[in-house]
């Protein structure tokens, strides 16, 4: 599923921070790289030299990986957007910047944009998974922590294909729900999640290392937050819900996981 | 020991230890509650007045917004429930425990107040302060009241009916609170509930005596010492007590069609015996003075001039309701199990309201009528004391000493139904919402009723008995606002009950 990836890059960026991203993308089962450059309109660099790309492919090929160049222009997410859809590629990288980890954890204003607009998943990589150091090697799967917050609805399958491309990992299933509006119906309400996470757990078991569901109620951003935090998830893989008027531009369950948790976020459109 | 029966009982002694401490201080240091109910008082009136204006406005149009919407169809009970009692029935019993006394009190006197004491900017008794008078009284005792009355009632009805919880004003609090309903913070609502019908009820069972001793010393020059109205009230308490020991529940029923039936009598005399075309027009005009200046009038305080007029009428009136919210809707809750939320809704804001209406337009009009055509000097005789308002009125009609019998016969019938309910209710909402009440709480709650109603008339008469209306019903209000958010939650899950 992680077949292709499209990397948006900025003039600057490391070779060597490139490197361990190519590692981390290629034990997700990435095969070939997109790098992509998006020139301001009014840039002094716009259309000049790209030798600096080149060398970023030179360092992602030495780890066997497929790597093409691209570059864009104008509004800077919509041209990853449009690029990562005409390139075929299965999901796109975005790397939440150090300085932002320490400062706060908001995302860019380019991140959020993209996050609105993609139509294929996005992943934010943010302080959890930590990238390897030098000679550490790759990250396994089977040290990862992957929470799926799902509601359980037809919606919510949508990102089920993607997850099983952390096959191996502890996979945490989390159901945030509203309490019922008595007691009775709230125990019946409880079985019924408690039955759908048990089909979930027992159809997920079979591929991932350890399987674990839980269903809490409250409110949903800061229950994923939450939980997140306590079982100090890698990856949260959720699903974006087409907004509703007046909702925030990404949802706003989205948007508050996507800014406040430590762990990288899995966004499937 | 007392720990376990605190345990058991965290209600009922809670609240009875609140309102004991209420009732020890009134009488032991009558000055210091005074001065605290005063400050406490103050601070509501200068901090919050104007959020007791948003919040009933608001009430109005949430009430509206779920009888219209797709939720007004849900049945408050089984979907195949019918209706316990006949339309009329339940009509009368819903008006006689809502209304009843204050419509009595307040039908002749608060036009005539508002005709000669009208807000700075409108010059008294001219025919401006008589329009403006019959619009506020509208505006009183119109559908704010009842919208205020539906809250309560339609989320008891809907939590205990519907979703098989006790008929406790906590019971609606689930979807916030869940198991913590039934422990202490559900406690908590539930002793706001009982201390808010404490002082709401006492309010109106002391307008209630009041009235009726203003009466006694009319028809036959008995003394008006404040010893006389606590003997009426000790009478009364007699009564209603007696009522609440037997169960006598279908009797509630039969004397509030009988009052019903009565006070529509009394109307249609005094309508067809005063100047029917004018009553008729004013009734008319003001109900198109009401409608088309209805949002106006919802959130309109005076802040620049009128201000005061606003707090002193306005407000306790709101509180007044609000106060008497958990006792009315929790009977009224009781009385329409098997209807829809849309029929309940609607009936409930119009019927009442429009018999209202044309309650003040006949004898709040006759009165002006009275007043401005006859020469007669009603408006100063309810200017200086209220009460007496109502029989100086007869007095202008054939048959006065009747028609004065007839209203005390009619105020103290809903003196006893509305004491009486409000024990039964006191006592269920301090027994986890049974409908079996001890003997002993139905006793403690009637004598409390009776002793806060004393209180406060020794203590400060008419002013005191508006004074801890709206103090009481400060907490209670914040606990409809999050009604409001239950009910709607509870009503939005519906369709995954289904």
């Amino acid at each position: 599923m992680f077949e292709k990836t499209l990397i948006p890059v900025a003039y600057g960026e490391k070779p060597e921070e490139l490197k361990k991203i190519g590692n981390i993308l290629k034990s997700f089962g990435s095969r070939s790289i997109c790098l992509f450059h998006v020139s301001e309109a009014g840039s002094l660099f716009r259309g000049s030299d790209i030798s600096w790309m080149e060398a970023h492919k030179d360092v992602l090929e030495e780890l066997d990986l497929t790597v093409e160049i691209r570059t864009g222009s104008d509004h800077i997410a919509s041209a990853i957007a449009e690029a990562a859809l005409q390139e075929g590629a299965d999901e796109i990288y975005l790397k939440a910047k150090r300085h932002w980890q320490i400062r706060t954890m908001l995302l860019g204003s380019v991140s959020r944009d993209l996050l609105r607009l993609s139509d294929i998943p996005v992943f934010v990589h943010k302080i959890r998974p930590r990238l390897p150091g030098e000679g550490e090697g790759r990250i396994s799967r089977e040290y990862l922590i992957i929470l799926y917050a799902t509601d359980l609805d037809e919606i919510s399958n949508r990102p089920i294909p993607y997850l099983m491309d952390f096959q191996g990992a502890w996979c945490h299933i989390l159901h945030v729900r509203d309490r019922r509006a008595d007691p009775h119906s709230e125990e019946r309400q409880k079985k019924k999640i408690d039955e759908l996470l048990l089909g979930a757990s027992e159809e997920l078991a079979p591929y991932f290392g350890r399987v674990s569901s839980e269903q809490r109620l409250g409110d949903p951003a800061g229950e994923v937050l939450h939980v997140s935090e306590q079982i100090k998830a890698d990856v949260i893989v959720l699903g974006r819900k087409r907004r509703g008027f007046l909702a925030a531009p990404m949802g706003e369950t989205a948007e508050r996981i996507v800014t406040g948790t430590k762990a990288s976020i899995f966004l499937v459109p | 020991m007392l720990q376990d029966h605190f345990r058991k009982e965290p209600v009922f002694l809670l609240s009875s230890g609140i309102i004991l401490t209420f009732i020890a201080m009134g009488i032991l240091f009558p000055e210091v509650l005074d001065r605290a109910a005063s400050a406490v008082h103050g601070a509501i009136l200068d901090y919050f007045s104007w959020l007791y204006l948003l919040a009933g406005f608001f009430f109005l149009l949430f009430t509206l917004a779920i009888a219209l919407s797709k939720y007004g169809t849900v049945k408050l009970g089984s979907d195949n429930e019918r209706p316990q009692y006949t339309f009329f029935g339940w009509v009368a019993m819903l008006f006689a425990a809502g209304m009843g006394i204050g419509l009595l009190f307040w039908g002749v006197s608060e036009p005539l107040v508002h005709f000669l004491q009208p807000p700075p900017f409108l010059t008294p008794t001219s025919p401006d302060a008589a329009a403006f008078a019959m619009r506020y009284s509208f505006f009183h005792w119109g559908i704010h009241p009842w919208a205020i009355y539906t809250i309560v009632s339609l989320s008891i009805a809907y939590f205990s009916f519907r979703r098989g919880m006790p008929a406790l004003i906590s019971s609606c609090f689930y979807p916030v609170l869940g198991e913590r309903t039934f422990r202490l913070p559900g406690n908590i609502v539930d002793v706001l509930a009982v201390f808010a019908t404490v002082f709401g009820t006492a309010t109106s069972l002391g307008f209630g005596a009041l009235q009726i001793h203003s009466g006694f010393t009319h028809l036959y020059g008995i003394s008006s010492a404040i010893s006389v109205t606590i003997g009426i009230i000790i009478i009364a308490t007699a009564l209603f007590m007696a009522s609440a020991i037997l169960g006598v529940e279908k009797g509630v029923q039969i004397l509030s069609k009988f009052n019903i039936l009565l006070a529509t009598l009394l109307l249609a005399f005094i309508l067809a015996l005063g100047s029917t075309p004018f009553i008729l027009n004013l009734f008319s005009s003001t109900l198109g003075g009401y409608i088309n200046n209805l949002v106006d009038l919802s959130l309109q305080a005076y802040p620049f001039a009128g201000y005061e007029w606003s707090r002193d009428w306005t407000v306790f009136y709101w509180a007044w309701w609000i106060s008497w919210s958990p006792f009315v809707g929790l009977f009224i809750a009781r009385i329409s199990r098997g209807r829809t939320i849309r029929e309940f809704v609607l009936t409930v804001l119009t019927v009442p309201t429009l018999f209202t209406f044309i309650w003040f337009s006949v004898f709040g009009g006759s009165a002006l009528y009275l007043e401005l055509h006859n020469d007669v000097d009603l408006a100063l005789i309810a200017g200086e004391d209220v009460s007496l308002a109502l029989f100086a009125f007869f007095e202008h009609y054939p048959y006065a000493g009747m028609l004065s019998l007839i209203a005390i016969l009619l105020l103290s019938i809903f003196f006893v139904t509305s004491a009486d309910s409000a024990t039964v209710v006191l006592g269920s909402l301090t027994t986890r919402g049974s409908i079996v009440v001890p003997l002993y709480k139905k006793v403690i709650w009637g004598l409390s009723l009776s002793l806060v109603s004393i209180v406060l008339l020794v203590t400060g008469g008419l002013d005191a008995l508006q004074m801890m209306a709206i103090t009481a019903a400060f907490p209670f209000m914040l606990v409809m606002i999050v009604l409001c958010y239950t009910l709607w939650i509870g009503l939005s899950q519906e369709k995954f009950e289904e």
